[in-house]
């Protein structure tokens, strides 16, 4: 038996494509060719700048830009959509700090009196507020390194997605607990859509082109 | 078998070649080898997702067109080899792709000569099979069998294409065409087929 020939039997049954069948791809490579630095000038004088310094014109040098994938951007959107969650979060964090002595703090396994309570507010509203903008930076960081299609920021949100996790366990009250949960989800969706195969390609690519 | 080009138009090498200084220029290789790529990864990852790899594999070929070897007339291998690499990571496409293989019937072709009847009627029957030892085979092993067997290139340009020594090439060659046969052998099909090729 010539299992060669059967193949080829399976290859013969898909015919070429038609030239509009590869519109869209072209359409892609074109625009990335027009922002190459040395489209659109003549060779002569492509030649005679390429030992300029600088021949980006004051542009940073790097990859050529390209396209997110539908995937990457939703991710980006989901991982805006989670800083204005922890915006939220953080804003009700705030207003509970304001009644702290309702809560039964215990710190290292002391269970905090009411004047301890009082006495270390101000280091807890502190320490809110900063954890809270470190959170907000981070997510709009990632958002933006995605979009770029860094590798290390497809890792780092699904690290800091699995830490994230771990912060549900220390939300307290229903109101605080569901938007934990909701923002939890919101990163969940982002690393998703992070890792399917269009968006790994992508970043595969950026990757080869650095 | 694709058509070669006349003497005057410019080679694979010296477009890429020119490409450097006119980056314009290497939309000729996307219009000369694009529908080839296309039909290529569409038979391994499906049409749904061919367009995106034939533009990704053109991109990245254009980001690496500085370090493409001018010694190498034809770019084809280094083509096939960029878009195997990103069929790679569609490795669910290709699998979903090939069960689609399995469970879809062929079209029987035009009625004609007895002999072709029942080859293509085999060939519907072994289809099936096919496809699933497609699934089943290692993915080094099944690069170079679809580039040997779908896309006719030679051992060397597999060799250029995937970065592996040829004795490698002819090592998973071997190995794939095994495994395939072993998955097609006791069927009745293969005995149909067995019986045409016989008397041909």
């Amino acid at each position: 038996m010539n299992e060669m020939k059967l193949l080829r039997g399976l290859a013969g049954e898909m015919p070429l494509p038609a030239p509009a069948d590869l519109g869209a791809a072209r359409a892609r490579l074109t625009a990335t060719i027009a922002a190459d630095p040395a489209a659109g000038r003549p060779a002569t004088i492509a030649e005679a700048t390429a030992s300029d310094p600088d021949p980006s014109d004051g542009r940073p040098a790097g990859p050529p830009p390209s396209h997110a994938p539908k995937p990457v951007l939703a991710a980006a959107q989901l991982m805006y959509g989670g800083a204005v969650g922890t915006v939220v979060q953080l804003i009700v964090a705030l207003v509970f700090i304001g009644d702290l002595n309702a809560y039964h703090l215990t710190v290292l396994g002391h269970h905090l009196s009411s004047a301890q309570i009082g006495h270390l507010r101000l280091l807890i509203i502190t320490l809110v507020i900063v954890v809270g903008l470190i959170l907000i930076a981070l997510w709009l960081w990632m958002a933006r390194a995605v979009r770029r299609g860094s590798n290390w920021a497809r890792v780092l949100s699904t690290v800091l997605c699995g830490l994230a996790t771990l912060e549900l366990a220390g939300s307290q009250g229903v109101a605080q607990l569901s938007l934990a949960m909701l923002t939890w989800l919101t990163g969940l969706a982002a690393v998703w859509q992070l890792w399917r195969p269009a968006s790994a390609a992508f970043f595969s690519r950026r990757r080869e082109l650095r | 078998m694709r058509q070669r080009r006349g003497p005057a138009v410019a080679n694979d090498a010296e477009v890429i070649a020119s490409s450097r200084r006119e980056p314009e220029r290497f939309a000729v290789l996307f219009d000369r080898h694009a529908p080839y790529i296309y039909r290529y990864v569409a038979r391994r990852a499906g049409s749904q997702v061919a367009d995106d790899l034939v533009a990704e594999t053109f991109l990245v070929a254009f980001a690496k067109r500085d370090r493409y070897d001018l010694g190498h007339a034809d770019a084809r291998p280094w083509l096939y080899g960029i878009a195997t690499n990103l069929v790679g990571q569609h490795h669910r496409d290709e699998a979903r792709q090939y069960r689609i293989g399995q469970a879809t019937v062929a079209d029987p072709g035009v009625p004609g000569h007895a002999a072709r009847v029942a080859a293509s009627v085999t060939a519907q029957a072994t289809r099936p099979l096919l496809y699933a030892a497609l699934v089943a085979l290692p993915p080094g092993d099944r690069d170079v069998l679809l580039l040997i067997a779908w896309e006719q290139l030679t051992y060397e340009e597999v060799s250029r294409a995937l970065g592996i020594p040829v004795g490698t090439v002819r090592s998973r060659l071997h190995r794939a065409r095994a495994q395939t046969r072993r998955m097609l052998a006791g069927t009745d099909a293969a005995a149909t087929y067995e019986e045409i090729t016989t008397n041909e």
